[in-house]
């Protein structure tokens, strides 16, 4: 489980809430530095919950994880924030923080890291007037647009150049034309050595970004490569 | 326009916000104010029981019983007798530095608080009394020289303090005790409103805060946000509360130096005490901070 190949690796991970049944049984997962991933499934077949454990808000229930190499059952408190530091995350509900300007959102990240103001405001200007949201900067989330919202919650998740970037249905309320900017964005990010895990429900992304799908069903994970021929369970070997 | 506006940064969690906040702070002034009047009692018992020790500390008294006699100028004139010999003989023990009489008009003011004004004292057989001072090393047998003065002097007895005072300082502690249990219970009243005023909040804003793990934010951060908020309630409530009990104070002190004896006028507050008084809003600021800082990190704990 060593940190050089693998971002995570899960095995025989399962995850249940409080005494119900697993969500996700036998999860055996090795997600390779710099891969790129679609995470498909139906409705409740557990791509929220197999995101979560990834973004390190829950723990498994059983069996091993380790995320950068640290494995989650000898990990404290303190040292899950340095990891989830290293972790940029797209909510499909975005989670944005009302009170706070859009600016001061997508700031959020840095400032939690201790950044000096003067780097965050050049940063966060750039990075703002690259998803074209410069003119919102000081509006509140509330009187944004769903896309609008969309671009802020990735410009969040990206602000901090993370290693791992696990985003949930990022382009779904976005038009075609910015949806293809925001995948452009992640595979670049990509192609600078961010690993990413996109979950959607969108078979034209799909289609169009030819990545291999880690595909849930029946609580157990299936890897399938790009050409949809051929079906691997277990390791995913991207 | 624009760089000037995103300078001004907002906290993250809407601490300001929080209705909590103006309860805390009337909590937090009342128990200052509180907390500063029995303060200032507790000071002012000990400004009063060291005045008294001081007062005594190395000193005796010798009374002179008035002689009985129908010839009043006789009677006063034994009883200057006998304390001219009790005088003399005082003047020789080994230990005693100072030996001085009071007169006429010193033993008016000493009964003039019981007897008020306009009181002819050679009317009234009242004991002349001499005020001795011993040296700092001296070792006396108090009970052996309470024999030889009364053989000296038949009419004199010695009163070394220590039995009336010993009961005063007894009573006076017991006061202390008592406003001490008070300042303790003040300090838990408080902490408790905080305690349970920062995990109501913390359910409040446990979105944000689950946001903030999600970015990477260490217990720290969070704990450091409801800190400094506390902070500056426990700071503003102290600085209300104390508004408060300043004149409260004076007013107190105003009705004790009417009391006639002068005994509770010895307690008075000292430049020290007054200092630190006037830190109780430090005081509350720290008690604030360190409660919700600690109530933030072991809640945290459990609840994410």
């Amino acid at each position: 489980m060593g940190e050089d190949n693998n971002i995570i690796e899960m095995q025989n991970v399962g995850i249940r809430y409080d005494q119900g049944p697993e969500v996700l049984s036998d999860i055996k997962l090795s997600l390779k530095k710099g891969s790129f991933h679609f995470l498909t499934g139906k409705s409740g077949a557990g791509k929220t919950s197999l995101l979560s454990m990834m973004y390190l808000a829950q723990k498994p229930s059983r069996g091993n994880m380790s995320v950068f190499g640290r494995n989650l059952n000898f990990t404290n408190r303190d040292e899950l924030a340095s990891l989830r530091r290293r972790i940029g995350v797209v909510f499909q509900d975005f989670r944005l923080i009302n009170h706070l300007s859009a600016f001061d959102n997508v700031a959020l990240p840095l400032r939690v890291c201790g950044m000096n103001e003067r780097e965050i405001r050049k940063r966060v200007s750039e990075l703002l007037k690259w998803v074209e949201l410069d003119a919102h900067m000081q509006d509140s989330p509330d009187t944004l647009s769903g896309g609008e919202k969309q671009r802020i919650a990735i410009a969040r998740a990206v602000i901090n150049r993370p290693e791992l970037l696990l985003a949930d249905e990022p382009t779904g309320n976005v038009d075609n034309f910015i949806a293809t900017k925001l995948m452009k964005l992640f595979v670049e990010l990509n192609k600078l050595g961010t690993t990413v895990v996109i979950a959607t429900h969108s078979e034209k992304l799909i289609n169009d970004f030819c990545y291999p799908r880690l595909h849930l069903q029946n609580r157990s994970l299936q890897i399938i490569n790009p050409a949809g021929s051929t079906i691997l369970r277990g390791l995913a070997d991207a | 326009m624009l760089k000037t506006q995103y300078i001004s940064r907002k906290q993250e969690l809407p601490l300001n916000g929080d209705s909590t906040g103006l309860f805390l702070q009337i909590i937090i002034s009342i128990a200052v104010f509180i907390f500063a009047i029995t303060l200032s009692g507790v000071l002012s018992i000990n400004t009063m029981l060291y005045n008294w020790n001081q007062s005594i500390l190395g000193s005796l008294t010798v009374q002179i019983m008035p002689v009985n006699d129908i010839n009043k100028e006789k009677a006063t004139a034994q009883t200057l007798a006998y304390q001219e010999k009790a005088i003399e003989f005082l003047q020789n023990v080994d230990g005693i530095i100072k030996v001085t009489p009071l007169n006429d008009n010193q033993l008016k003011n000493l009964i003039q608080p019981w007897l008020g004004d306009g009181v002819n004292i050679s009317n009234l057989p009242i004991p002349r009394i001499i005020d001795v001072k011993l040296a700092p090393d001296a070792d006396l047998n108090f009970v052996e020289l309470a024999q030889k003065l009364s053989i000296a002097s038949p009419q004199a007895s010695l009163d070394n303090h220590k039995l009336w005072l010993s009961k005063l300082i007894d009573f006076a502690d017991g006061l202390k005790l008592i406003a001490m249990t008070v300042l303790l219970l003040v300090i838990a009243i408080t902490s408790g409103a905080i305690f349970y005023t920062t995990r109501m909040s913390l359910g409040l804003h446990r979105n944000i805060i689950e946001i903030l793990h999600t970015m990477g934010a260490k217990d720290t951060y969070v704990a450091q946000q409801y800190g400094k908020r506390m902070a500056f309630l426990g700071f503003c409530g102290g600085i209300l509360g104390l508004l408060f009990a300043i004149p409260a104070i004076f007013f107190i002190g105003s009705l004790a130096t009417q009391i006639e004896g002068g005994i509770i006028s010895e307690a008075s507050l000292g430049f020290s005490d007054w200092g630190i008084i006037f830190s109780l809003p430090l005081f509350s600021m720290f008690i604030a901070m360190y409660t919700a800082y600690h109530t933030v990190k072991r809640t945290l704990k459990k609840m994410l």
